[in-house]
Parts: C-alpha cells; sequence; structure tokens
C-alpha cells in the first residue's frame, strides 16, 4: 500500500518541481544551442571556402596576360596596330559571350564599331566579363573569354568574337561544345600552326585568370550589365544611341 | 489579447518571416557567386568583402529561417533575423537614394537592371512586413509547435 503523502513530502516535492522548472527542464538549452552553434558555422564556413575553391579550380593558376592587354584588370585593345587619327576617343565594350544582348548589339553595331576601329577614329578596347556563368551555372563565358584571347595570340581576336556572336546558342546558359568552339577558331582563319598553339592555349586556360580579372576590376568600376559601351569614360545609353549612325555621330562629337 | 491569440500570432511571424528566409536561402544557395556579384552590386561593402557576405548569405538565411520554422531558439534567431532585415532596408535604400538601378537579388538574380525595372519601394514595403514579424518574435518568442516548448519546458507546466 502506497504511502499518503504527508505534508512534509509535499513540500519536498514543490521544491523539485520549483528547482526543474529554473533549470528549465527537458534538453539542455546550452548543450543544444552550441550544437546548433556549431553546425551553423560549419555550414556557413564550408560554403564560403568550397565557393571560393570552386572558382580557384574554374580559373586556374596561369598568370599570361595577353599582348592587347597592358595588365590583369585591363581591357584587350582590338586595333592596337592601327594608327589613331589625332583625338580619337577610346570605346570601351563590356561584354560576356553568353549574353543575348550583346548579340543583338553585335549584330547592329559591330560593323560599325569594326570600322570606325580600324580608320583609327577610336581605340577599341574589350572588357570580357563572364559572370552570366554565375548566374547560369556554366563555364561558358569564361572558356569562350579564354578562346578568345587565344585567337588574339593568332591575331584573330576580332573575327573570332564575331563569329561566336554570329553563333549565339538557340537558348542562354546552353553554350558551345568545344568541337563548335574549335570550327569558330578555323572560321576565324585560325589554321596550322597557330591552331594548335590555339588549341594548347585552350585546354590550358591560359587566359582564363586574365578573363577573370577583367571581370572583377569591370564589376569593381560599377559595370554589372552587359552590353555596356563606354565612349571617352561616358556610357553610352542604347536608347539614345540606337542605330550605326547614332554611334558614328557620337564618337565624331567624342573625338577632340 | 489572450494568451491563445498571442501564441497563434507567434505562430504565424514564425512561419512568414521563417519560410520567406528559408525560400529566400534555398533560391540562392546554389548560385553563391552569383550572390556575390549581387551584394556587389549594391556598392556599399568594400568589393572583397560583399563577395565573402554574398557567399555565405544564402546559407545564413537557410539557418534563420530553419529555427524560426522550428521555433528553436525563437528569440535568438529573430533578433539575427531583424537586424538582417534592416540590415537589406538600409541597402535597398541606399541603392535608391544613390540613383543605382539594380535588381535587390532578394530571391536570386540581381545585378544592374534597366530603371524601369527596379521595385525598390515593394521591396522595402516587403521587408518592413517581415521586420514586424521579427520584433514581434524578439519580443514575444513564445507560439505554438514550437521546438523550444517541446524541448526546453518542464512537463509540469
Amino acid at each position: 500500500m502506497a504511502k499518503k503523502p504527508t505534508a512534509a513530502t509535499s513540500a519536498r516535492q514543490a521544491k523539485i518541481d520549483a528547482a526543474r522548472r529554473k533549470s528549465g527542464g527537458g534538453a539542455n538549452r546550452i548543450v543544444v544551442g552550441a550544437v546548433v552553434a556549431v553546425l551553423a558555422i560549419v555550414a556557413v564556413v564550408a560554403g564560403v571556402v568550397i565557393t571560393e575553391s570552386n572558382k580557384q579550380k574554374r580559373v586556374g593558376t596561369s598568370t599570361a596576360v595577353p599582348a592587347g592587354a597592358g595588365a590583369m584588370g585591363e581591357g584587350f585593345v582590338a586595333n592596337k596596330d592601327v594608327q589613331l587619327v589625332a583625338g580619337a576617343p577610346t570605346l570601351d565594350i563590356y561584354e560576356d559571350f553568353q549574353c543575348p544582348a550583346c548579340a543583338e548589339f553585335e549584330r547592329a553595331m559591330g560593323p560599325t564599331i569594326k570600322g570606325l576601329a580600324d580608320d583609327g577614329k577610336i581605340k577599341l578596347v574589350y572588357h570580357l566579363k563572364t559572370f552570366l556563368d554565375a548566374n547560369l551555372r556554366t563555364t561558358h563565358s569564361l572558356v569562350m573569354g579564354n578562346a578568345a584571347m587565344c585567337a588574339a595570340d593568332a591575331g584573330k581576336f576580332q573575327t573570332f568574337h564575331d563569329t561566336v556572336y554570329a553563333n549565339m546558342p538557340a537558348q542562354e546558359g546552353q553554350g558551345w561544345t568545344s568541337a563548335q568552339t574549335e570550327r569558330f577558331a578555323e572560321e576565324a582563319g585560325i589554321t596550322g600552326e597557330a591552331k594548335d598553339a590555339w588549341s594548347t592555349c585552350v585546354d590550358e586556360r591560359t587566359y582564363a585568370t586574365y578573363v577573370e580579372s577583367t571581370e572583377e576590376s569591370s564589376s569593381k568600376a560599377g559595370v554589372n550589365a552587359t552590353p555596356t559601351i563606354r565612349l571617352a569614360g561616358t556610357t553610352l545609353d542604347l536608347n539614345a544611341v540606337r542605330d550605326p549612325a547614332g554611334l558614328v555621330a557620337a564618337v565624331e562629337a567624342a573625338t577632340k | 489579447m489572450s494568451t491563445r491569440v498571442a501564441d497563434g500570432l507567434g505562430l504565424l511571424a514564425r512561419l512568414v518571416l521563417g519560410g520567406v528566409f528559408l525560400v529566400a536561402g534555398a533560391l540562392k544557395v546554389t548560385t553563391p557567386e552569383a550572390m556575390a556579384k549581387a551584394t556587389q552590386a549594391y556598392q556599399l561593402l568594400p568589393h572583397d568583402v560583399a563577395a565573402w557576405v554574398g557567399y555565405a548569405l544564402p546559407m545564413v538565411e537557410i539557418i534563420l529561417g530553419l529555427l524560426l520554422v522550428l521555433g528553436l531558439f525563437t528569440r535568438v534567431a529573430a533578433v539575427l533575423t531583424s537586424l538582417l532585415v534592416v540590415a537589406f532596408i538600409v541597402g535597398i535604400a541606399q541603392a535608391w537614394a544613390r540613383g543605382l538601378t539594380i535588381d535587390c537579388g532578394c530571391f536570386g538574380g540581381g545585378g544592374t537592371v534597366s530603371a524601369a525595372e527596379t521595385n525598390y519601394l515593394q521591396r522595402i514595403i516587403e521587408d518592413l512586413g517581415l521586420l514586424a514579424c521579427g520584433v514581434w518574435l524578439s519580443w514575444r518568442p513564445d507560439a505554438h509547435l514550437s521546438l523550444d516548448r517541446a524541448m526546453f519546458r518542464p512537463a509540469t507546466t
């Protein structure tokens, strides 16, 4: 037979209950909190480290800078060998090879820009961007940017660049196969020994660090959209300068 | 307000705030480098710092969202979440005030967009709604269906 609770035992029980309430009963808050905090920190740090290492792996370690660019982070001068007319302004073009709007811009303005560059009426500088890789979870922008700089070694940057934009994938993010890229090089007139050098350069991602550096520096300069066109340092409003004639007029106005 | 109503409101606040953070984080966690670009586009933090924040933010959002939905350490999670929402509001407001035309990158995307595509006011209003949930939970974290209750409450009450 169970003992009837006396006044003394029920008082003790009340004390035990009070103590349990105070300590919070159940699981230990501090232990659970510590576990959650540690897991959270590990997850965040691991995420950051993995992202950084993926980026390193993708870009590689080559430190080569193409002859047409002064240094890492600086744009590629497409008409470096052309004698510029007095007071010719610089036309900076920020493009990502995967950007459909860039292809549209090139179709409308490309030939005019090439003409101005060949005539020395502008200093034509390309800044290759790769930010669409980050959005689309691809590497096509970087791979194609590197391939274009490899084409520059053969003196064929502009034709390679134009060929790529004439052969955009049906869907943004789909990119190009390596066989397609090789055909672009051939179409751009890279053959024989130059073609072998181009292939090596593509395989070794010789200019990937450089292409990533122009992405970084342009993003630092606030260029987060493509195509962005800067004439003599001023961003052109492509809604205002919408046809070749408008561009030619703007270049003339910017020539000192 | 009765305890029951307040507990119900707390649950609602937890699900709204936690749910939004969980979804926002999950949509972005697979594209950390794009988030770095989105954070840099605010032109607020130093360039490299912004990249690190962009890498870390989606994971932080997921963790805080989970804690809120589960109701585990609700007050701590609510305070941290509220501080983040305040930071988001400041970021968006300063971008607006400086005439930047960016996508907030709240649920992915981000970067410069045309002026017509910005929706700063809408984002700020949404964030104020989230902030209200966060402040409520910081002040009164107790709510229905929480791990805080299930795990840390004595059986006698």
